[in-house]
């Protein structure tokens, strides 16, 4: 009724509006971007230089290296050799081998020519990563777990595919200082001998768990390395890829893992939520 | 906005492609949305807050949010009112955290003819009374009130924008509007003759 009644004082108001001085804007851009910059504490300097967090390029160079994955492990329990050799023959899964101990972290030497030019997956759709790879692809059901910020696919390895979700740092789920993300779930179809393994760590501790009643592993303390299998089949040492707290289960012959700086809880909370 | 449509590629880019570029993780594509909306994002935080400090940390705690929420957002739907929504949020969290607030602490221009004709001194100065009047009477109003005012015509924001910004469902903000108006007019009545209408905020603003 009012706008009817009123339209003289309506005018007067837009009339008003183009007389009006807001105080002058600040530069949100500069102050945003110096913010998302300062989040991923702790980040490789490679995530700093950029200024802004997690470009697809990182993501994808993550997914790439991640990948095919393989667990290394690196996990020096509190224990004397003798316990540590029983731990290792018990550890594996399908897939996925893991050594204990081993010699001290290699310097870190970057290959980026080599890790770039695997070819290995691309980004996606969910939809076309389910197309593609030849097992269902689980989804987090957890609450703000259910859409990955990003997906990636490798259909050719290991042999089945492989899917990566990506899931962006934010309030309550930091960046992890060796991924720059906030989760990064791994997928592929294990097999019964290890594809990968090997290697080493220096400490951190590893502890079994199960995972909706299947066999799973978590890792948390110091940094573990990967290796993985490039397309051609050679077995490389991923130097400049160190993991954090990192929870490797199995669900009938798939193979999950998943990264992040999340406490064993909400780990193992995800991983039960994945359907 | 010629300079802010930078893209990598170096042609111009629409928001749909900016939003999409920046779900995907692409921080370039999102400076570039800020840049866009930041005149928008402060000045909506600004009528809601009530002061420019608190309107700054909102918005840019805003951009901020908004940019780790940008997983949630769905995809295709316009950006405006989701970011509105966020900005806005921050924004009434200051308010009700701080003291009372300078309200609505704008100035009308001084000497700002809107015509290509100049009006005589006479006129401007008469027109530029009005104006301040009719401020003065929009800051008498309840907070609400004063707020869907605002929003609709010194920020010109759509329905939905509006109802993002004000926090309540799009089907409310016309009878909102309404209702803010009736008042307004109320205000300007029982002050009687324009040139005896207090000026209580125009000059202790931010400036």
């Amino acid at each position: 009724m009012s706008r009817r009644e009123l339209p003289e004082l309506e005018q007067t108001l837009a009339d008003l509006a183009a007389a009006l001085e807001f105080p002058p804007t600040p530069d949100l851009a500069a102050a945003v971007g110096a913010r998302l910059d300062e989040a991923p504490a702790g980040a490789p300097a490679r995530a700093r230089r950029r200024g802004w967090p997690i470009g697809l390029s990182g993501w994808r160079r993550l997914a790439v290296a991640g990948l095919v994955a393989v667990l290394l492990a690196a996990a020096v329990l509190v224990a004397s050799p003798g316990t540590r050799e029983a731990v290792a023959r018990r550890l594996g899964l399908r897939g996925v081998g893991v050594e204990l101990g081993g010699p001290p972290p290699p310097t870190v030497t970057t290959r980026p020519g080599e890790r770039l030019d695997l070819g290995l997956g691309g980004r996606v759709t969910l939809e076309e990563a389910r197309r593609r790879v030849g097992f269902p692809v689980l989804v987090p059901g957890a609450a703000g777990f259910r859409r990955p910020a990003a997906v990636f696919v490798d259909e050719d390895e290991p042999p089945g595919g492989r899917v990566d979700l990506v899931y962006r740092a934010r309030p309550g789920l930091p960046a992890s200082p060796f991924t720059d993300a906030g989760l990064l779930v791994t997928e592929f179809q294990g097999q019964p001998s290890p594809l990968f393994l090997k290697k080493v760590a220096v400490a951190g501790m590893v502890e079994e768990v199960t995972v909706g009643g299947e066999p799973g592993y978590w890792f948390s303390g110091e940094p573990h390395f990967f290796t993985y299998q490039d397309a051609r089949g050679a077995v490389r040492e991923e130097r400049t890829r160190l993991a954090g707290n990192t929870l490797i289960w199995q669900r009938g012959d798939l193979t999950l893992r998943l990264e992040g700086e999340i406490t064993k809880q909400e780990a193992l909370a995800i991983a039960e939520s994945m359907r | 906005m010629e300079g802010e449509h930078e893209s990598v590629e170096g042609r111009p880019l629409d928001e749909h492609e900016l939003v999409e570029r920046a779900r995907g993780g692409d921080a370039r594509a999102y400076e570039v949305l800020v840049r866009r909306y930041q005149d928008l994002a402060f000045r909506t935080a600004y009528v809601i807050a009530g002061g420019s400090a608190d309107a700054e940390d909102a918005a840019q705690e805003g951009f901020v949010k908004a940019w780790y929420a940008l997983p949630r957002f769905r995809a295709g739907s316009p950006f405006r009112p989701w970011l509105l929504a966020i900005v806005a949020n921050e924004a009434r969290n200051r308010r009700r955290s701080g003291q009372r607030q300078d309200d609505l602490a704008l100035r009308v221009a001084e000497d700002r003819p809107s015509g290509d004709a100049a009006p005589s001194p006479e006129a401007a100065a008469l027109a530029a009374e009005q104006r301040r009047v009719l401020l003065a009477a929009v800051g008498r109003l309840g907070e609400s009130d004063r707020q869907v005012i605002a929003c609709r015509f010194f920020l010109e924001l759509s329905e939905a924008e509006m109802a993002a910004a004000l926090g309540c469902r799009r089907g409310t903000v016309k009878s909102r509007l309404s209702r803010a108006l009736h008042r307004l007019r109320a205000v300007l009545a029982e002050q009687g003759a324009p040139a005896a209408a207090p000026e209580p905020r125009l000059q202790g603003g931010d400036r």
